[in-house]
C-alpha cells in the first residue's frame, strides 16, 4: 500500500489536494482574489496616463501587472511560510506525519498546490489585463502602429563587455598604464561599465556597419515580405537634422541590400521590407541563425551638421516579427509563474524550519534584501567599502544579488513594454533555475529539516 | 541489546529529556522505560498528568525523538514507512482540518496510505457508517461537536485497517454511548488480531478493555502486568449466585462462616453506572442505532447483573 511510484504520486496528490482545499476555503485567499480583481479592473482606470496608446500600455503592462505580481509574490511567500509551520504549530501535522508519507512527498505536494493556485490566479490576472487592452484598443481605435507587438530583438554581434574589459585590462597592463591604487576587480568593473557605454561616432560622410545574427521570423508567409525594424534608441539624440542611408543585407551580399533613406532621425524605428528568402534560402549558421549586416551612412553636410553618436551595445537593435502579442503575454506569465514557484519553494523550506512568525519575518526580510541588493551592488564605489560597517552590508548585498541573479535575470514586463519577444532560452533559463534547480535545493534542505525536526508539541 | 521481533512494541531503556532553546535539559519526561506489547493484546498505559504517557506514545510514533535507549514498533524503527503503513493513531485532541467534511477527511488520510480513489471511497463509506456519521458526512468538521469530531478521528485511525492501533484518551469528549461503542470496537479489533495501545484517565475504561496495563509516574514504570493479576486479592474469595432468596443466602453465609472460621460478608452487586445509563436510554428509545451492534459478541466486563455476591 505504501510502496511504488503510483502510491507515492497518490500521497503527493493527496497533500496537494488538501493544500488547495485549504486555500479555497479560507477568507484570506478570497480577500486576495478581490484585491487582485480590483487591481486589474480598477487600477488602469485610476492611474492617469499621458493620453497616448503607449502611455495606456505602460499603465497596463508595467503598473497593473507589476502591482498584481508584487501582491502575488508576498501572498505566495507568506502562504508557503504557513503551510508547514501552521500545521506543526496547531498539531495537525501529527496526524499526517504518522502516516507513511515521506518528507519529500509532503514538500512536493504543498509546492505543487501553490504552483497550481498561482497558475490559475496568474492566468486570470493576465486574461484580465489582455481583456482590458483589447477593450481599450477597440474603444480608442488604436492605429496598427500603436498596437502592442512581439518581436525578436537582436543586438550587434560583439564581444561581451566583460570580455572587452579583460582585453582592455591586459592592454593597460602590458603598457604599464594601470591606474595606481585601484584593485584589479575595481579596474575591471570600471572597464566593463565603460565597454557597455561605448559608442560609435558617425561623422557626416562616414559609414558604420554592425553585424547581427537573426532568427527566422515567426508567423510570416512565404509570398509576403518580412518587416524588419532597426531601432536606434540613443540618449545622444541630436537636435540637428540628420540625414543618412540605412541598409540591411544578408552578410556577404551587400549588393542585395535593402536601403532606406533617412531624413528624420527622431523616429527611432526604421522599417524595412525584406524578402522572405533572405531568411530561408542558402546556408544558415548554428541554431538556425543567419548573419545580417546593417550599415548606416551619414549623408549630412559636414559643415552644417555634427556627428551622430550611438552606443552600439545598447542603442542599436534589429527587430523581426516574433509571433502574436498574446503569446508573448503568456510567456511573460510563465516567467512570473516561475518566480512564484521559486518563492513558494523558499517559503516552504523556511516553514519547515521555523514557526510561522519567524518564517514570515525571515522570508520578507530576504525578499526585501533581494530587491535592494542589486541596486546596492551597482551603486557602491570602492570608497564605500573602506568602512567596516558598510563592508558587511555590501558583502550581504553582493551575496544575495549573486544568489538571486539567475532567478531574476528575465524581466518579462520590460520585454512586454518594449514589444520584445521573450525567447525560448529566457523561458528555459527561468524554468531551469526557478522551477528546477533552486526549488530542488530548497526541497533537499526542507526535507532534511522535516526528517530531523520533532513534529509534536514537547509539553 | 537484541529485541524480540514478535513483539509489536518493545522499548529498552527509553529516555526522553526535553531541552530549551539553548539546548539545556528542562524536563526528564521518560526515564529508562522498558515496555513490551505483544501481538493481539490490548495494552493500557496509565498514569497521572505529566507522567510521560503521551511522550512515550509520540516517541513510538516517531513524532518525538528519544534521547536514549532503544525502540522498535512492528519490528522496525518508528520512522520506517512500512511500519507506519500498519499503524493507526488517534491523538488526545483530534486535530482535524476544520474546513474538510468527514468524507473528505477520510479520503485525504486514505490517500496518504497510497490507496486508489476507488479503495479510498469504499473504505470511507464503510468507516462513516461504522462511526454513524453517514448523515453528517458533508458538513465541515469544524462545526461538529467534540464527540462527533472524535468519531471522525477514530475513523481516520482505522482507515488503513491497522495492525497496531494507538489510542490516546480515546473516550475523551464522548458521551456514555460513544464510550461504550469505542470500548466495544477495541474489543472487536483485538479479537481480529489488532494490537491496541491506549491511554486513558478513566480507569474504568481501561479495566473494561485492557488485557495488560503499565502504570507510569514521573517518567518511570511503576507497575506492569495483567489487570486480573494486578488487582487480585489472594486472601479473599467471592461467590456469585443468581436467583437466591434472602433466607437461603443468610443460611449459606452462616454455613460458610462456620466452615471458614471467620466472618463472611454478603452484598448485592450493582450494575455499572454506564450499563444503567445505556439501559435507561434504550428504554426511552433514544439509543443510537449502533453501527457496531453486529460486532457486539460478549458483554462488557463490568456488566454483572442480577446476582448475590459473597466475599470471604
Amino acid at each position: 500500500m505504501c510502496g511504488g511510484v503510483t502510491a507515492s504520486l497518490r500521497r503527493t496528490g493527496g497533500v496537494a489536494g488538501l493544500a488547495v482545499r485549504a486555500a479555497l476555503r479560507t477568507k484570506t485567499v478570497a480577500a486576495l482574489l478581490v484585491l487582485l480583481a480590483v487591481c486589474v479592473a480598477v487600477l488602469p482606470g485610476v492611474v492617469k496616463g499621458d493620453g497616448t496608446p503607449e502611455g495606456e500600455l505602460q499603465i497596463l503592462l508595467t503598473y497593473t501587472l507589476g502591482f498584481a505580481f508584487g501582491i502575488l509574490c508576498l501572498s505566495t511567500l507568506w502562504a508557503a511560510c504557513a503551510l508547514f509551520a501552521a500545521e506543526i504549530d496547531n498539531a495537525r501535522m501529527q496526524l499526517s506525519a504518522v502516516k507513511p508519507v515521506r518528507a519529500a512527498e509532503f514538500w512536493l505536494g504543498k509546492w505543487l498546490a501553490l504552483l497550481c493556485l498561482n497558475a490559475l490566479v496568474l492566468a486570470a490576472v493576465y486574461a484580465g489585463v489582455y481583456g482590458q487592452m483589447a477593450w481599450r484598443m477597440r474603444r480608442n481605435g488604436w492605429a496598427e502602429a500603436d498596437r502592442p507587438v512581439s518581436r525578436h530583438a537582436a543586438h550587434p554581434v560583439l564581444p561581451t563587455p566583460k570580455e572587452e574589459a579583460r582585453e582592455a585590462y591586459e592592454v593597460l597592463r602590458r603598457q604599464d598604464a594601470l591606474p595606481k591604487g585601484m584593485s584589479k576587480a575595481a579596474v575591471l568593473k570600471t572597464l566593463e561599465a565603460k565597454a557597455d557605454e561605448k559608442y560609435d561616432v558617425i561623422n557626416p560622410g562616414e559609414e558604420v556597419r554592425w553585424r547581427f545574427r537573426l532568427k527566422r521570423p515567426v508567423g510570416v508567409k512565404k509570398a509576403e515580405p518580412v518587416t524588419v525594424w532597426i531601432r536606434f534608441d540613443t540618449e545622444f539624440s541630436t537636435r540637428e537634422h540628420v540625414t543618412g542611408v540605412c541598409s540591411l543585407s544578408v552578410a556577404g551580399q551587400p549588393e542585395r541590400a535593402v536601403k532606406v533613406d533617412l531624413d528624420d532621425f527622431t523616429q527611432n524605428e526604421i522599417e524595412f521590407a525584406v524578402d522572405t528568402r533572405a531568411f530561408t534560402e542558402g546556408t544558415t549558421g548554428t541554431g538556425g541563425l543567419r548573419d545580417f549586416e546593417v550599415a548606416f551612412r551619414h549623408t549630412g553636410n559636414a559643415k552644417r551638421v555634427s556627428a551622430l553618436m550611438l552606443r552600439f551595445r545598447k542603442d542599436v537593435e534589429l527587430l523581426t516579427p516574433g509571433g502574436t502579442f498574446g503569446a508573448n503575454l503568456a510567456r511573460a506569465a510563465c516567467v512570473q509563474w516561475s518566480v512564484l514557484a521559486l518563492l513558494a519553494g523558499f517559503g516552504l523550506t523556511l516553514s519547515a524550519c521555523f514557526s510561522l512568525p519567524v518564517a514570515a519575518f525571515v522570508a520578507t526580510l530576504l525578499l526585501a534584501l533581494t530587491l535592494v541588493g542589486n541596486s546596492v551592488v551597482q551603486a557602491v564605489s570602492e570608497d564605500d567599502e573602506k568602512e567596516w560597517g558598510n563592508r558587511v552590508g555590501i558583502w550581504i548585498s553582493r551575496g544575495v544579488s549573486a544568489a538571486t541573479r539567475p532567478a531574476m535575470r528575465a524581466e518579462p514586463l520590460t520585454a512586454l513594454t518594449r514589444g520584445e519577444r521573450l525567447e525560448v532560452d529566457v523561458l528555459g533559463r527561468a524554468a531551469l533555475w526557478n522551477v528546477v534547480w533552486l526549488p530542488a535545493l530548497f526541497a533537499i534542505a526542507g526535507c532534511w529539516v522535516l526528517r530531523r525536526r520533532e513534529l509534536a508539541d514537547t509539553d | 541489546m537484541a529485541m524480540d521481533t514478535k513483539n509489536v512494541i518493545e522499548t529498552r531503556g527509553l529516555k526522553k529529556t526535553f531541552l530549551d532553546f539553548w539546548r539545556r535539559p528542562t524536563v526528564e519526561a521518560v526515564k529508562s522505560l522498558d515496555l513490551t506489547v505483544r501481538q493481539g493484546e490490548v495494552f493500557g498505559l496509565l498514569g497521572p498528568n505529566g507522567s510521560g504517557k503521551s511522550t512515550t506514545i509520540k516517541m513510538l510514533l516517531g513524532l518525538l525523538h528519544p534521547t536514549g535507549g532503544e525502540l522498535r514498533v512492528l519490528g522496525a524503527r518508528p520512522d520506517d514507512m512500512r511500519a507506519k503503513a500498519r499503524i493507526g493513531y488517534l491523538p488526545e485532541v483530534s486535530h482535524l482540518h476544520p474546513f474538510l467534511t468527514p468524507r473528505e477527511t477520510l479520503r485525504y488520510y486514505a490517500s496518504l496510505f497510497g490507496m486508489t480513489r476507488v479503495e479510498a471511497a469504499k473504505r470511507t463509506e464503510e468507516l462513516l457508517a461504522m462511526v454513524d456519521l453517514a448523515q453528517a458526512s458533508d458538513r465541515a468538521v469544524g462545526r461538529f461537536s467534540k464527540g462527533m469530531a472524535r468519531r471522525v478521528g477514530l475513523a481516520q485511525a482505522l482507515v488503513n485497517a491497522p495492525e497496531l492501533l494507538v489510542l490516546d484518551e480515546p473516550t475523551s469528549g464522548l458521551d456514555p454511548i460513544g464510550c461504550r461503542e469505542v470500548k466495544d470496537l477495541v474489543r472487536i479489533l483485538a479479537k481480529t488480531g489488532v494490537t491496541v495501545l491506549m491511554t486513558s484517565h478513566l480507569l474504568a475504561d481501561v479495566e473494561d478493555v485492557c488485557d495488560r496495563v503499565a502504570i507510569l509516574d514521573g517518567g518511570v514504570l511503576r507497575a506492569e502486568g495483567k489487570i486480573a493479576e494486578l488487582l487480585r486479592q489472594p486472601d479473599a474469595v467471592r461467590f456469585l449466585i443468581e436467583g437466591l432468596d434472602d433466607e437461603a443466602a443468610e443460611s449459606l453465609r452462616l454455613e460458610l462462616e462456620a466452615r471458614a472460621g471467620r466472618r463472611v460478608r454478603q452484598d448485592y452487586p450493582a450494575m455499572s453506572l454506564e450499563t444503567f445509563f445505556l439501559q435507561v436510554v434504550a428504554k426511552e428509545g433514544r439509543a443510537r442505532d449502533f453501527a457496531l451492534a453486529p460486532f457486539l459478541a460478549r458483554p462488557a466486563a463490568g456488566q454483572r447483573e442480577g446476582g448475590t455476591c459473597a466475599e470471604a
